[in-house]
């Protein structure tokens, strides 16, 4: 393992942030905060104008001659049947996230918007929001990553890295080796500081949901750490024996859990008013998606400016934290399926079921605001981790429906840990398709440290901006990726016209 | 200085954008027996 430079030099710069977050974590979350604040004042116009460039992108090559091309070779067929497809991939995608914003995203936005406007536009208006976020231009992100290595990958026979693009097109001398090993470094700190912020995200969550169920008061740190220390003793076992259909077995399990709970909420909860929500959303989502891609709320206040930062830019450059990770694991599912299907799959369908989900559980929490004079705003301003078990409680069966969260929860990071272990390793050991157990529990523990530093953070403002300092890089090497993959489309054309 | 700073940024962020442009347009030799070890 130490004669893989890339793989020392990752561990200790990944180890490296571990240890000043576990020993300083008010001096590594400021740090965090003033540099990405920087950024984001100067470059937000060019994080705004990069996503909505990728989602642009995604939707020409799949309307385009290339959407007929296939990841791998013509006669290759897709191994996945489409259903498992779509779940496989809405499960590495978005995951743990859901279950924590479910109603605590629409709602933290209602709280800002309804200064601005009257409280029933303001309340559609942070539904599009929430939809933004989580919507086509954070799966054209996705997307156009996993499109990139799944055709160096299985069309041109590479192996599946961020480095491999680059040297296929521009050729094989030190410059490009240099820059492909740098960008191979920025992927997997991006990937070690994103899956970490993930996992304080979850422990949070479920730290409030064994509160609720059990009816602890004010637990503290204690819970907290006890929860995190039973997750990694958890994601040990499955780091050591080679799984294979059993992870795909517990993804698929934490996806059946989640959807039969929205399914829940949307019948036991007010249906009419539900549905109604998600079809003015839907519509007003269809109607400003692409335009509001390029707002960058310039013209506004701070409140707004600062408002503009630490949701929609942290999400867009979250998003890129996390494509190397998801675009692996998309890539090694959709081998066989042609560029249209695979872009058309990757960003409609989960974009779909966001704008359901978000309108299933927002609307609920909207009308608990509008209807009911339910005081959810209280909670949301107070303790955002615990607003999804609030909002249960005021639903049949609560026990149920609050331990089926914790468990999706528990399941998601998990399935989580273990997969990004298993993709640093392979980019960690330069494309080992069967990583040695000693690296992915290296990267268990590395993960582990850096989901500690989160939690120990106990903020989930500084989570957000640990993750988008790790992230920030890559909004340049997904660009440069983009361009790998329209040079060798432009070289593929004359074979096939 | 903090408009210094602001300008340096986005100056970076016009040449990578230049950089990608140069890049989709240049002729380049592919690689075709190395990729394999990068």
């Amino acid at each position: 393992m130490f004669r893989n430079p890339l793989l020392l030099v990752a561990l200790i710069i990944t180890g490296a942030v571990a240890v000043w977050g576990i020993a300083d974590t008010a001096g590594l979350a400021g740090f965090a905060s003033r540099l990405v604040g920087i950024q984001f004042t100067s470059r937000a116009w060019f994080i705004m104008l990069a996503v909505s460039f990728m989602l642009i992108v995604s939707i020409w090559l799949a309307f385009s001659r290339h959407g007929r091309i296939k990841l791998g070779k013509d006669d290759d067929e897709p191994e996945f049947s489409t259903v498992s497809w779509l779940t496989m991939l809405f499960a590495a995608g978005m995951g743990v996230g859901l279950l924590y914003w479910g109603t605590a995203e629409p709602l933290t936005h209602y709280l800002l918007i309804s200064n601005y406007q009257d409280p029933r536009k303001a309340a559609g208006l942070a539904l599009f929001v929430t939809n933004f976020h989580w919507g086509l231009h954070a799966w054209a992100i996705y997307a156009l990553t996993g499109l990139v290595i799944a055709y160096f990958s299985f069309r041109l026979g590479c192996p599946s890295l961020v480095s491999a693009p680059i040297i296929k097109v521009f050729g094989a001398n030190r410059l490009t080796r240099s820059i492909g090993w740098l960008c191979d470094l920025l992927a997997i700190v991006a990937i070690a500081i994103g899956l970490g912020g993930s996992v304080a995200m979850g422990v949070f969550q479920i730290k409030e949901g064994v509160e609720a169920l059990f009816g602890i008061q004010g637990a503290g740190m204690g819970l907290t750490l006890g929860i995190f220390v039973v997750l990694c003793v958890s994601y040990i076992l499955p780091l050591t024996v080679d799984l294979g259909r059993g992870m795909a077995i517990l993804s698929n399990t934490a996806m059946a859990v989640t959807g039969g709970l929205m399914i829940f909420i949307l019948l036991a909860g007010p249906t009419h008013f539900v549905m109604g929500g998600i079809v003015q959303a839907l519509g007003e989502y269809l109607g400003g998606a692409i335009t509001h891609g390029f707002r960058t709320f310039t013209f506004m206040d701070d409140q707004v400016g600062n408002w503009f930062q630490s949701w929609t830019l942290t999400y867009m450059v979250w998003w890129l934290a996390w494509a190397p990770f998801v675009g692996v694991f998309i890539a090694r599912i959709s081998k066989g399926r042609t560029i249209r299907e695979f872009i058309c799959g990757v960003i409609l369908v989960p974009t779909a079921f966001s704008i359901l989900w978000f309108g299933v559980f927002g609307g609920v929490g909207f009308y608990g605001i509008l209807r009911l004079d339910v005081p959810i705003l209280d909670v949301v301003r107070e303790n955002l981790s615990g607003v999804t078990f609030f909002v249960l409680d005021h639903f049949p069966l609560p026990f149920l429906t609050i331990g089926a969260v914790v468990v999706a929860a528990f399941l998601f990071i998990i399935t989580s840990v273990v997969s990004a272990a298993f993709v640093l390793g392979m980019f960690s050991t330069g494309g080992d398709l069967n990583p040695s157990t000693r690296v992915k529990l290296s990267w268990g523990a590395i993960l582990g440290a850096l989901g500690l530093v989160m939690i120990l953070s106990n903020s989930i403002d500084a989570v957000k901006s640990i993750i988008a300092l790790g992230a920030l890089p890559f909004v340049f090497i997904v660009l440069l990726l983009v361009v790998c993959l329209l040079k060798a489309l432009k070289a593929e054309r004359p074979q096939w016209s | 200085m903090s408009n210094l700073l602001d300008t340096f940024m986005n100056i970076e962020v016009f040449a990578f954008i230049g950089l990608l442009l140069w890049l989709y347009f240049k002729e380049f030799g592919a690689d075709d027996g190395d990729s394999s070890d990068p």
